[in-house]
């Protein structure tokens, strides 16, 4: 069964996209993050990994009582997760960077990395260093294209991910646009000093960015533990270094930048793959990092800065 | 105590979401069974330790503040170090003591604490590199790795393909190194801070990642064994020598013992580290030594002064890529097959934890916390599984409450010996 | 170092001694080192090495030890590391131990096999595959496991003969054991005159698989071999069948587990996989069987039953040749041959086994498997 060039790119793309959604979700945590206080979260991919974890526990629970309805299934996985994760989210803000505020750069990066070590070791204890595996809960989806040649496939899940990742930006843009607490966010990411003098409690908008990132990791967690049905600790590692890598593609303190990095990633990683060797995939992406940054070091979105002295 | 009453019981709450999930409630997988195993006990104990901290915090801190020792008794160590740091006679002396013992050290010691504190010793070797560019010239390196991995992979292959000794490779590994070191340091050093962070990152990664998939020339992921142990002009420490050489233990006419070769593997690492800081300490006193601090202070500062960071920061850069490469062969030679797993992030994350740990741009520190890496895991050895979890826990409690490292750096200065007010 | 950090570090080093000094001194039993990954990714490996270890060490303890002397299993933690699987070779070394049932993965076996045999320790691996181990010329390495080419071959004949594929592809995860038995496959594919349409490798930890599924459904591949562990091929197969990719897959023992059944689901019906022979399934391991499971543990894992037969060699060459020498039991193991659980087994000249088996079975999405005809 050999196939139309044209369905197969369409299925590349379609996988593309996909994963570039994930890669989305859990980017906004680091660009969040480095644009209000300038720092690489660099335990934003545990917090992802937990969002799975709890994900994976809530599904479960929920078949454990025998709870059939997808939507019902769906709806409490993100709750509880989200609920879940975002406390992580602010428990390490709160104890691990807020006493580090205003140390030199270094500092609370080396808290980040020892916050990722213990985070996936702790999971490690608790849960165990094997893979963690689930049957799928919505299966089924779309075919295209001639009955007996190459068909494109489009899952239901696939759709779903798409469907949440849209939602979930779209919720956080019009957060950050039309709220007070988004216009606070706003006005700390660009000066956090001067918000401060203006009475902007900035201590909690550190806390509620944290809390949001983590959140969006938490959806992506909830999502990639529905579609691929597999979890072990060190997921995060991985994906949070990808994802950070989109993060810096679409230029790093950009939202939007953020979610355009994802995208890109996710289908150049799907291309190379495809039209390259699989094992390259993982190169591909690490030098389309390093070219962007030496092409337009402050990404594809991002303002470029000017050091002012 | 009104007031702390909510606070510990949102405190407790908080406890209780972040643990039940992870630790309270256990996914068992087994086969195509799930099950759920319930560990409730360590949470409520976790729970109700933190509502009664919380509870209790004001009068906590109040016993705290009135118990805790005088600030000047607090670290014996800076308080030698102060000391001996007046005169500097008295420092070299110390320094001779110290370089004595540890040479001496392992015909008294065991072999596998002369074995584990190889390994530190390479480790040392690798934090004194970053050192140069992390803490002195404040550059943001996290994909040290792969100068490491250069060095050790330079050595195998020389030693696999055209039989060179280790002695021969050794300075063709820091070389090599150096100069990937300058090649990446070349289009990479002009970006901001975080930017060279992410990108040298990405450089670590992609190299392990070409390790691992260029089989025919790396060996892929099987790596290159039957690395050669370096010789002591010409002598072999092994049971039987290979073709036309002599064995060690023939030599001298000794018995033949499995230690000659982990003490002279120690006693050749002690070498390279002596060297690494001698050639450090001679830099930090020259122009370049004054010129990285001068850009790890502030580099727009450097730029009107008319020092040229860029060439600043290649300098320290390939500085320290060279003795990771040194670092790097003789991890090779030490362990005698190197595979790509050696290389990953995780052993940048250390060393950068290390120098941090150590205090940045103290070499000192650096050397401490090394040792107090590698080996304390060493000692608790019952507690493997918990290593990495305290190492982490560690990272983050030592950035909180000592950021400035374990010594914190001074530049090399003379001081004037205190003198009694002239009377007028 | 001053003074201060000097002491401290004395008196670590003392505590090591003293400790290590401790634990040698119990001098009439007989120790065994078994090492292996107790913590880490691969820690579900590790226990199934110590679990085979601890029930022989119990059985043969039971009834009466080593020439009236306690047998006692020593466990060394590697983490599945280079790094560690050398610092644990040297504790075993400075330990006096002479005997050493390890290591697991082949990355951590090489570096220590070369310090077991330049100190005359025995080691036995009941799990670590690679050829390259035992082609050393070393005296004292053993392996009561097949390797990757015995393995690697068997797959490559059934495929070549039996399933006869018309677009073959060739998947590994770049590792060492994965990669290493792609490539016996390859070869011996090639040698019977099959092409592979593809031979590529994925990461270890990926989880999308659709672009290469995507790449080779249109190339219309209907065989795949993937050399490998299970986490991998198992979603490897779940996002096959959902992509409408239907061809046949056929992995190596690191697949063969019930994990498969439990992460591809229906997917994983109709895999093929090589595998020791179950001796599990032999009615001369019934007691054996029954004394696991009355633990409460799980017999079938591949590295078991190797583990406990590597330390009924041990016991059984000192009790043959009269000696704890370990020089002059190699010599003697390789001499001789013995009935252990995995069968009768014999020794080459390097260490391999003479014979191994690896049986084609069919594995079932209930997480059974059937033997399949060769």
């Amino acid at each position: 069964m050999s196939g139309s060039p044209l369905l197969e790119f369409i299925q590349q793309t379609i996988n593309g996209l996909t994963l570039g959604s994930i890669y989305a979700l859990i980017a906004i945590g680091y660009t969040m993050v480095y644009g209000i206080i300038g720092m690489i979260n660099f335990a934003h991919g545990e917090i992802y990994m937990i969002g799975a974890y709890v994900g994976l526990l809530v599904i479960t629970v929920l078949g454990l009582f025998g709870v059939d309805s997808i939507s019902l299934i769906l709806l409490a996985t993100l709750a509880v997760s989200i609920l879940v994760t975002g406390s992580y989210g602010w428990a390490v803000e709160r104890l691990a960077y807020r006493p580090l505020r205003g140390s030199p750069r270094l500092v609370p990066l080396i808290s980040a990395i020892g916050v990722s070590i213990f985070l996936q070791n702790y999971v490690q204890l608790g849960q165990g260093a094997r893979d963690v595996s689930m049957q799928p809960v919505l299966v089924g989806g779309w075919r295209f294209g001639p009955e007996d040649g190459f068909q494109v496939y489009l899952s239901y899940m696939q759709v779903l991910i798409a469907l949440i990742t849209v939602v979930s930006m779209t919720v956080l843009t019009l957060f950050i646009s039309r709220s007070r607490m988004g216009r606070a966010c706003r006005a700390c990411s660009q000066d956090r000093a001067m918000a401060n003098l203006l009475g902007i409690d900035t201590d909690r908008v550190i806390a509620l960015t944290f809390v949001l990132g983590a959140a969006l990791a938490a959806v992506a967690g909830v999502l990639v533990s529905m579609y691929y049905g597999l979890v072990n600790p060190f997921i995060g590692f991985i994906a949070g270094l990808k994802a950070f890598t989109a993060a810096v593609l679409g230029g790093i303190g950009s939202i939007p930048g953020a979610m355009l990095g994802g995208v890109v990633l996710g289908l150049a990683e799907s291309f190379a793959s495809a039209y390259l060797r699989t094992e390259y995939k993982d190169v591909v992406a690490f030098a389309l990092l390093i070219g962007v940054l030496l092409v337009r070091p402050s990404g594809l979105l991002g303002r470029p800065d000017v050091e002012k002295v | 105590m009104r007031r702390a009453l909510p606070e510990a019981l949102l405190a407790a709450m908080l406890t209780a979401v972040l643990a039940v999930p992870i630790f309270g409630l256990r996914i068992h997988v087994d086969g195509i069974d799930v099950s759920l195993d319930r560990t409730l006990t360590p949470v409520v104990v976790a729970v109700v330790i933190v509502f009664l901290l919380r509870l209790f915090q004001g009068p906590l801190r109040a016993v705290w503040t009135r118990t805790r020792p005088p600030a000047a008794w607090r670290n014996p160590l800076a308080d030698v170090l102060r000391r001996t740091r007046q005169q500097p006679r008295y420092r070299a002396l110390l320094w001779m003591l110290l370089l004595i013992a540890a040479v001496i050290w392992p015909f008294t010691a065991s072999r596998g604490a002369v074995d584990v504190m190889t390994l530190a010793l390479i480790y040392v070797m690798l934090g004194l590199g970053l050192n140069i560019v992390v803490g002195f010239a404040g550059l943001l390196v996290l994909g040290y790795a792969a100068f490491y991995a250069v060095g050790a992979y330079t050595y195998a292959l020389l030693a696999q393909h055209y039989g060179l000794s280790f002695w021969l490779s050794l300075p063709v590994a820091g070389v090599l190194a150096a100069l990937t070191g300058f090649l990446l340091g070349l289009p990479v050093l002009r970006l901001r801070g975080d930017y060279l962070a992410i990108v040298t990152l990405g450089f670590g990664e992609i190299t392990r990642l070409l390790l691992n998939n260029l089989n025919v020339l790396t060996g892929g992921p099987d790596g290159i064994g039957n690395i050669p142990r370096p010789t002591l002009f010409g002598l072999e420490f092994g049971r039987r020598a290979s073709e036309g050489n002599a064995t060690f233990h023939e030599f001298f006419d000794i018995d033949y013992s499995g230690e000659h070769a982990v003490i002279f593997l120690y006693l050749l690492g002690l070498a390279l580290v002596v060297l690494i800081l001698f050639v450090i300490n001679r830099l930090q006193r020259m122009p370049l030594g004054r010129a990285w601090e001068a850009l790890r202070e502030d580099e727009i500062a450097c730029r009107s002064l008319g020092l040229n960071p860029t060439v600043i920061k290649l300098s320290a850069l390939t500085l320290s890529a060279a003795f990771a490469g040194l670092a790097g062969a003789f991890f090779a030679a030490r362990q005698g097959y190197i595979n790509p797993e050696s290389f990953t992030f995780i052993e940048s994350a250390m060393v950068l934890a290390i120098v941090v740990l150590g205090g940045m741009g103290s070499q000192l520190g650096v050397m401490l916390a090394a040792i107090a890496i590698t080996a304390l895991p060493e000692l608790a050895r019952e507690f493997n599984e918990y290593r990495m979890l305290a190492f982490g826990l560690v990272m983050v409690l030592m950035m909180i409450w000592r950021p400035q490292g374990l010594v914190p750096a001074t530049r090399p200065r003379l001081e004037l010996p205190e003198r009694a007010e002239p009377t007028p | 170092m001053n003074t201060f950090s000097r002491n401290v570090l004395g008196a670590a080093v003392g505590a090591v001694v003293l400790v290590l000094g401790g634990v040698a001194h119990a001098a009439d039993t007989v120790k065994i080192a078994v090492a292996g990954p107790t913590t880490g990714p691969v820690a579900q490996y590790g226990d199934m090495q110590m679990m085979g270890a601890q029930m022989a060490v119990e059985q043969i303890n039971a009834k009466g030890g080593v020439d009236g002397k306690k047998l006692e299993a020593v466990i060394m933690d590697d983490v599945c590391e280079p790094k560690q699987a050398v610092a644990v070779a040297n504790q075993i070394v400075n330990d006096k131990i002479k005997y050493v049932v390890g290591h697991l993965c082949s990355g951590s076996t090489q570096p220590a096999s070369k310090l077991y045999e330049e100190e005359g320790i025995l080691m036995i691996t009941p799990a670590a595959t690679n050829p390259a181990i035992t082609q050393q010329g070393y005296q004292m390495v053993f392996r009561t496991i097949g390797t990757d080419d015995q393995q690697g071959p068997t797959a490559g004949k059934y495929i070549a003969t039996t399933i006869k594929p018309k677009k073959l592809a060739i998947l590994h995860d770049k590792q060492q054991y994965g990669e290493g038995i792609a490539k016996e496959v390859d070869k011996t594919v090639k040698a019977a005159g099959i092409k592979p349409v593809l031979f590529e490798g994925v990461s270890k930890g990926q989880t999308d698989f659709s672009a290469l599924i995507t790449k080779m459904k249109k190339e219309g591949v209907d065989f795949v071999y993937y050399g490998g562990y299970h986490p991998e091929l198992g979603l490897l197969l779940r996002q096959s069948r959902e992509q409408g990719f239907d061809a046949k897959y056929m992995g190596p023992e690191g697949v063969g587990n019930k994990d498969i059944s439990a992460i591809a689901g229906p997917a994983s019906e109709g895999l093929l996989v090589t595998l020791p022979a179950d001796f599990s399934t032999d009615p001369a391991n019934a007691n054996l069987v029954k004394a696991f499971k009355d633990k409460g543990q799980d017999p079938t894992g591949p590295f078991v039953m190797p583990s406990y037969s590597a330390v009924q060699i041990i016991v059984d060459a000192i009790q043959g040749a009269k000696t704890e020498d370990p020089v002059k039991l190699a010599d003697y193991i390789r001499k001789h041959s013995f009935q252990t659980p995995i069968g009768k087994v014999a020794f080459k000249e390097n260490g391999d086994l003479k014979e191994f088996e690896f049986v084609i079975f069919e594995w079932h999405a209930d997480a059974t498997k059937t033997p399949v005809k060769q």
